[in-house]
């Protein structure tokens, strides 16, 4: 087990890193509310890091433990930038749903206080560890 | 792709949207104007603008990232142009007017101080909502300061 670069750890970092392009694209939509013809975008994210985690993809199949270890990793895995095509909110073509979004956007917020909030627990844990438990 | 991206997302906009006031502001300001522009030396009233608006994506970084497939780049809003709206203008009898013609009547603007009102608030309530998403980023951007206090 390795003490900073596990499992948990790179979890926390894809998941905020996403939270992150989440952001960028609530922004985006809001930005572009009054364009004609502009399709919200749409951030998928935690369905793809389930699959992910279930079944592990592709892994580099090593000959050897010096070998570089690619694939199977996490760390830009399962962000995806979607558009939603199949609905028309405003007469111009638009269909960005404020409500929606503003509520997106709040949602995102907490998440992400919450990734960071678990990842300084986590640091905090091994800080107590490092301090022999004083 | 910085970590401000998120936030000049959110910039462009409020540029737009008061650019967007602005070309409201002239409007309403211009509401009687009768001499906007000279053609073939008659006078014609001012004429109600419109921005045109749509996503900023133009670059060729963004069609290239675009075509390899990557996540499609992020950039904003931006002005593409003003336009003159054509709707006839109002014709008002009003003959002492120096502007009048030989029937006189003079042509008044085609603003509607309704549609203008309109297109303020809507103006106000976009530039909240993206005021909102800026302040929104700013707290997460200061949060991951916090990772390891």
């Amino acid at each position: 087990m390795e003490l900073l670069n596990n499992s948990t750890t790179r979890l926390l970092q894809t998941a905020l890193n996403s939270s992150m392009v989440r952001q960028q694209a609530i922004s985006h939509n809001i930005a572009n509310i009054d364009t004609p013809n502009y399709k919200a975008k749409n951030v998928v994210f935690e369905n793809e890091l389930q699959q992910a985690v279930a079944n592990q993809r592709v892994k580099a199949y090593r000959t050897d433990s010096r070998h570089l270890e690619f694939g199977g990793h996490l760390n830009n895995m399962g962000t995806r930038v979607t558009e939603r095509n199949n609905s028309q909110y405003n007469h111009n073509g638009n269909n960005v749903d404020i409500d929606l979004e503003m509520a997106e956007l709040a949602k995102n917020q907490i998440y992400y206080n919450a990734l960071i909030d678990r990842l300084n627990g986590r640091f905090n844990s091994i800080r107590t560890v490092l301090g022999q438990g004083r | 792709m910085s970590i401000f991206n998120g936030m000049n997302v959110s910039a462009s906009a409020l540029t737009a949207q008061r650019l967007r006031m602005d070309v409201v502001s002239a409007n309403i300001a211009n509401a009687e104007t009768t001499r906007g522009k000279l053609v073939d030396g008659e006078w014609q009233p001012y004429q109600r603008k419109m921005v045109v608006m749509e996503p900023n994506q133009s670059s060729f970084a963004s069609h290239l990232s675009k075509a390899m497939g990557s996540n499609e780049a992020i950039n904003g809003v931006k002005v593409r142009a003003i336009i003159e709206d054509q709707t006839p203008f109002k014709l008002v009898y009003q003959p002492e007017h120096p502007d009048a013609n030989e029937d006189g009547y003079i042509q008044l603007p085609n603003v509607d101080p309704l549609k203008e009102m309109i297109d303020l608030i809507g103006t106000t309530r976009s530039y909240e909502a993206n005021v909102t998403a800026l302040d929104a980023h700013k707290n997460m951007l200061l949060k991951a300061l916090e990772i390891g206090r």
